[in-house]
């Protein structure tokens, strides 16, 4: 009895994620096994789209640098973003006035499309007519001016740092919430014990703060493996090139959107979906093994 | 305020929408009048193209012409779509070179050759454009081209008592000078990479030889790798300390307002870049030269590089094939060419058509004498990787000094040779 209750109140739910989410995966990943001749499917290609993918020249020597770019964008934005916005976070807990105001302050640059967040940076770093370059010159440090977007040695660093810059209110709300609902006690105990602040943060704050940490990292790879927008809309992209002074903005995403509507020719299709497929399994192995590890963590704690 | 002026869009949509009923329903009007539909990926000359069809029906009364103008970036799918149904256009603006070949090869489109007598108004290169691949046959009516050259700033040049060019010397020389003047010599973007193989056909078409390159390249003959074709690329090189220090971050724009703004005294641009940049600035004094070879070139000469932009064409299916084709033939006439040249602003490859502004006239005539073709765009965009995109890719490595120009020449040849058999 208690059974078909059950089955009665999980079918609307089971039947749109199967219809939503399930199908249009599995469809993905069954149309990678075939050729396909525009949107008419061709013969069973096996393998063929995934081998082709590391065969076909220019394809196979854009997608290493553009893996390695793509690691780089989640572990500059690790180190920028979320360290910052733990920063920010714990200091607004502290902070005894403003501090709703300034949190929505934070969060309000991720209400901003990327690609509009991309066009106003790209303008003001704009080697000629952009006031960054403009104020160097003016305070003196002409020197330091440079093309920012178009030199290989800072443009992937300035599009991480553009990305924290939007994206900070997202580590800021979480770990705001995170640290809101730690027990007082702990950090009263250890005050009448004598630790001072930086005591307080690293030994009882930051260890109870793990959980929160591991969520918000497992996050922020899932965006990094998907970034797109901002890197098209700072960078530009041109017809089958590599985004970015000499390639060195290319990313993954960037990939996936050449191969799928500007290089794959007839077998668009078939050779997108098996990239589409290599990424998701990539991200999802790595969300699953990452977040095993914290709930690990987790359990430890408690 | 607002629901009136809505109002007035309903009204003449619903005006529209009747009229459209009636040329769908009544192309074959009671008196043996036949409307053609037309279509075209510029909507912005809409009404310019109302007052030039006008000036056909004063001579073929008992044939209309409606106009259908789509977005741009959608007319390639609506127009291959349109043209296996039912209800697509009599007539259609085509794409040339690569663009056009699925058409031609899916036989959407009807030869010309013998339908329309005005073919022999253009120069053969000039049907080039239209030509399919395979058969070698013409599928439409060049409507315009595009040629890309250096402008240069009249009134920089006087300031600094300079002339166009006559030797590669005299030009380095020039651009010594103007840059010790404080100016930028040329203004190049390295960030919209599209432009930069047009820069290396501009400056160093001379080098690797132009056009007869061109046929040795597609008989098989001639390599990327050959010596001249990698020491072509290597030119560009050699003009690098000439270019904005910040190139790889400047996209068009950016490189056209230095140069309207009157920060650089040359820029190598297309035809059709002349209309925005005298928007920037009205006041500016143009000229332009092509740059003379550079040393060590096979061609003697300076070359125009240039190529087809657009054409007409005839639908298989169209109903009315009689009407279309003196729709075609018209299009071949001095009187229509002078109406794209004096109206639309663009460059008729008409015989014996004026251009509107002399600069055009210069490049044009230019053309006509010693043509060299956009390399990449005319012969080698018909697979991919488009060789545009590797010669882009690898001449910005090469001017960040990441590769060589060997190593860009190697990568051309390989991505090309992909899909390309001579």
């Amino acid at each position: 009895m208690r059974w078909r209750v059950a089955f009665w109140f999980l079918l609307p739910a089971f039947l749109l994620y199967t219809v939503f989410t399930v199908y249009p995966l599995l469809s993905a990943l069954t149309d990678s096994l075939w050729q396909w001749e525009g949107t008419a499917r061709g013969g069973f290609a096996g393998a063929g789209n995934f081998t082709s993918l590391f065969t076909t020249f220019p394809l196979n020597r854009q997608l290493g640098p553009a893996f390695w770019h793509t690691m780089a964008f989640f572990a500059g934005t690790m180190l920028v973003q979320n360290t910052f916005g733990l920063l920010v976070a714990v200091l607004l807990v502290e902070l005894p006035v403003a501090r709703r105001f300034l949190r929505t302050v934070y969060t309000v640059p991720y209400l901003i499309g990327g690609l509009v967040v991309g066009y106003l940076w790209s303008l003001l770093l704009s080697p000629t007519f952009g006031p960054l370059n403009a104020g160097l010159d003016a305070v003196g440090l002409g020197s330091l001016a440079r093309p920012w977007l178009g030199d290989p040695a800072t443009a992937l660093p300035v599009v991480i740092l553009v990305n924290a810059w939007q994206y900070i209110g997202f580590p800021v709300l979480l770990f705001g919430a995170a640290l809101a609902g730690l027990p007082p006690e702990y950090g009263e105990a250890a005050r009448v014990d004598g630790a001072n602040a930086g005591q307080r943060f690293f030994r009882v704050t930051l260890p109870l703060m793990l959980p929160a940490i591991g969520v918000v990292s497992i996050l922020t790879f899932i965006g990094s493996m998907n970034t797109f927008e901002l890197v098209y809309s700072l960078e530009g992209a041109q017809g089958n090139q590599p985004t970015g002074p000499g390639g060195a903005t290319d990313v993954l995403g960037l990939i996936f959107y050449r191969v799928a509507f500007q290089e794959g020719g007839t077998n668009a299709i078939g050779q997108s979906s098996a990239l589409a497929a290599l990424l998701f399994l990539f991200t999802f192995g790595i969300a699953v093994v990452a977040n095993r590890v914290v709930r690990r963590r987790e359990a430890s704690l408690t | 305020m607002r629901a009136r002026n809505g109002f007035a869009v309903l009204a003449v949509a619903a005006t529209m929408a009747a009229s459209a009923a009636c040329t769908a329903t009544g192309s074959n009007g009671d008196n043996g009048d036949v409307t053609l539909s037309v279509w075209s990926w510029r909507p912005e000359d809409a009404a310019v193209y109302k007052q030039i069809f006008a000036k056909f029906q004063e001579s073929h009364p008992h044939i209309k012409v409606d106009f259908k103008p789509y977005k741009a970036t959608e007319y390639n799918t609506i127009l291959s779509t349109g043209l296996t149904q039912a209800g697509g256009p009599d007539v259609a603006q085509l794409r040339a070179y690569g663009g056009v070949q699925p058409l031609i090869d899916a036989g959407e489109l009807v030869p010309l050759e013998g339908k329309v007598a005005g073919l022999t108004n253009f120069e053969t290169g000039a049907l080039d454009g239209i030509r399919g691949k395979k058969d070698g046959k013409v599928y439409g009516v060049p409507l315009e081209m595009s040629t890309f050259q250096v402008y240069y700033n009249q009134d920089i040049f006087t300031k600094n008592q300079l002339q166009p060019p006559a030797t590669w010397d005299q030009m380095i020389a020039d651009a010594k000078k103007l840059q010790a003047a404080g100016i930028t010599p040329f203004a190049v973007s390295g960030k919209d990479t599209w432009l930069l193989p047009l820069y290396n056909d501009t400056f160093a078409a001379t080098r690797y030889g132009g056009p007869d390159f061109e046929k040795k390249v597609l008989a098989g003959q001639a390599k990327f790798t050959d010596p001249e074709y990698v020491a072509s690329l290597d030119v560009l090189n050699q003009l690098k300390p000439y270019f904005p220090k910040d190139m790889m971050g400047l996209g068009e724009t950016d490189v056209q307002t230095l140069f309207a703004t009157g920060k650089a005294a040359m820029i190598p641009e297309g035809s059709f870049a002349l209309a925005p940049m005298k928007a920037i600035n009205p006041e500016l004094k143009l000229g332009v030269f092509n740059p003379p070879p550079p040393p060590g070139a096979v061609v003697a000469k300076p070359l125009q590089v240039g190529w087809v932009d657009a054409s007409y064409g005839l639908n298989a299916k169209s109903d009315h094939q009689k009407e279309a084709l003196e729709l075609l033939q018209w299009m071949t006439t001095t009187e229509f060419g002078q109406q794209v040249a004096d109206n639309l602003k663009q460059v008729s490859l008409v015989k014996g058509v004026q251009s509107s502004d002399p600069l055009l006239g210069q490049m044009v005539s230019a053309y006509r004498t010693d043509p060299t073709p956009y390399l990449m765009l005319v012969d080698f965009r018909y697979g991919t990787p488009l060789g545009s995109d590797l010669q882009a890719t690898g001449l910005q490595k090469m001017l960040l000094g990441q590769q060589t120009a060997a190593q860009v020449a190697g990568d051309i040849q390989t991505g090309v040779s992909q899909w390309f058999k001579p």
